[in-house]
């Protein structure tokens, strides 16, 4: 068989179910967006009228400014946190480096749902916070702010993708070339000074593929701000997912996703191009 | 050489604290599941099993159980049949093409989990289809292939493409190289792909709940429990389902370590 047919024949299966089960129904989910319900149906046609609503509504703006705001710190904190932890794992480790980053992946592949509702009993009215406060004296009446709000949305984002980012900063750093650093020092230039000229700037690419990874996932997070939000962390996942349950809104719900697939893919193509990922 | 110690010092408390911030939140659920009061606060009153011997009796989570599985072995099938054929394609292939082909494959893993789920329930309703299992494995397999497909590709891309030409010189055809050199090599590669896939579909809520029909997966009766508050047999089956995960994800790892150790 020619090697250029069998490569394309070992393709196709999954190329074809992709396209199916995954390109399809973004087409329809777009067609969907056009279109618009009467009477509990939902009737075809071509209108603006959901991108209207999304946009010019000030409940989904404020929505959508709140969804953002959460996405942005979730992804600077993870940020902090994670780069000495990416910095500690391939420059100053030197045994059972692997398994010590097993340590911060693991979490990755245990479940979401368990590790959003783990902050509940943490900050609860009767939490574990809580009871530590005012058996401590700190307080006299449970803080009320800790669950249901932005938040607890936010540093349980935070902690279910924050993993993410270490990837990627600690895969540049590891292929870092530590002569350039002697180099600097050599010359006279403080630990500090070496660190913000050269360590920062050669691993802006895993930073920046990093916060992809964590702005996305957090960008359209549903389950965490159900469980954790109340009405003050409501993002805009939940909003979306009100549309295609209990309303039965597909196409305003339709026009609520293409709008943020459309924020994650000029996100993702314009990091792309700044990242780790683009060049491998 | 004091200084130097110090900041390594002080990453090294750094990095622990932040594995005693990942950690922490699930040991309290597994710490929760343990204790004998019916509200899960402190203090801790006393150490009792007796929640998952309540769990295994109950019917309902033995059938979510099977239901689980049942989807993650078919998600686990669907995402190597397709995902390891269409890497072993993309790695014989160089180019602008297999390049995107290569980024479409991924795009699913990109995405929003939420998005994954309504765009495929707007795609069944315009169908008229019914939402069953079936349509959750279908929703799952989006998540499983693009791991697949980059585990696979990766190992494909760091192992001696040689190996497979001299086979070919020595009068080999296509599939006989697929099957005697190329499969053996990538077997470590695949298995660990395997078991995250597992993971991954044994653990997805968002996805099956909107792609699900009247049976329920373990997560997503886990859910619904969870909208009644958070009791003990809550705390017993969500620590069951971290070890589940835990032990495959440790696997998968050994798996993966073994896959770079293997001649290249």
């Amino acid at each position: 068989m020619p090697k250029r047919f069998a490569n394309i024949a070992f393709m196709t299966p999954g190329i074809a179910w992709l396209a199916v089960f995954f390109l399809v129904p973004m087409i329809a989910l777009a067609t969907y967006s056009f279109w618009s319900v009467s009477n509990y149906q939902i009737v075809p046609g071509f209108s603006l009228h959901n991108y209207r609503k999304a946009v010019g509504d000030p409940i989904f703006l404020d929505l959508t400014i709140r969804t953002i705001r959460i996405a942005v710190i979730t992804t600077v904190l993870s940020m902090i946190i994670a780069y000495p932890v990416a910095y500690y794992l391939a420059r100053k480790v030197r045994r059972n480096r692997l398994t010590l980053l097993m340590l911060v992946i693991m979490p990755l592949w245990t479940s979401y749902l368990v590790r959003t509702f783990a902050w509940a009993l943490i900050l609860g009215r009767n939490g574990i916070i809580n009871q530590g406060l005012q058996a401590a004296g700190m307080t006299d009446a449970p803080v009320e702010w800790l669950l249901y709000s932005e938040f607890a949305v936010t540093l349980a984002l935070v902690h279910i993708y924050m993993p993410f980012m270490v990837l990627p900063i600690y895969a540049v750093l590891e292929k870092f070339d530590g002569r350039l650093l002697e180099a600097a020092r050599d010359m006279g230039a403080s630990r500090w000074r070496a660190f913000l000229t050269i360590t920062l700037p050669l691993s802006l690419p895993g930073i920046v593929a990093g916060s992809i990874f964590v702005f996305v996932p957090a960008l359209g997070a549903y389950v965490t701000p159900e469980l954790l939000g109340g009405t003050g962390g409501m993002m805009l996942g939940n909003v979306i997912a009100q549309q295609f349950g209990g309303t039965f809104e597909y196409p305003f719900g339709s026009a609520l996703t293409v709008l943020m697939v459309a924020v994650v893919a000029v996100l993702v193509s314009v990091g792309l191009r700044h990242s780790s990922l683009g060049r491998s | 050489m004091e200084r130097r110690d110090a900041s390594r010092l002080l990453l090294g408390l750094w990095f622990w604290t932040v594995i005693f911030f990942l950690f922490a939140p699930l040991l309290v659920v597994i710490l929760f599941s343990f204790n004998t009061s019916q509200i899960s606060v402190l203090p801790l009153r006393g150490f009792t099993f007796g929640w998952y011997a309540k769990l295994f009796s109950n019917a309902q989570i033995g059938e979510a159980l099977l239901n689980s599985l049942f989807v993650a072995a078919f998600t686990v099938a669907i995402s190597i049949v397709l995902g390891v054929t269409l890497a072993i394609g993309l790695s014989r292939h160089h180019g602008r093409l297999s390049n995107a082909l290569l980024g479409f494959a991924a795009a699913p893993m990109i995405l929003p989990r939420l998005i994954l789920g309504v765009s495929l329930l707007t795609f069944i309703d315009a169908l008229g289809l019914r939402l069953s299992l079936g349509t959750v494995m279908i929703g799952h397999s989006l998540i499983g292939i693009p791991y697949v497909v980059l585990i696979v590709n990766a190992r494909l891309a760091s192992f001696d493409h040689r190996l497979e030409e001299a086979a070919r010189d020595l009068g080999a055809g296509f599939f006989t190289v697929i099957r005697t050199i190329t499969l053996p090599i990538i077997k470590p590669a695949i298995l660990a792909a395997a078991l995250i896939s597992f993971t991954l579909s044994f653990d997805d809520v968002v996805v099956a709940f909107f792609t699900t029909g009247v049976e329920n997966t373990l997560p997503m009766l886990l859910w619904g429990l969870l909208r009644h508050g958070i009791t003990p047999e809550v705390n017993a089956l969500a620590s069951v389902t971290l070890l589940v995960s835990g032990i495959t994800a440790v696997a998968a790892e050994l798996m993966l370590r073994l896959s770079t150790r293997t001649p290249r």
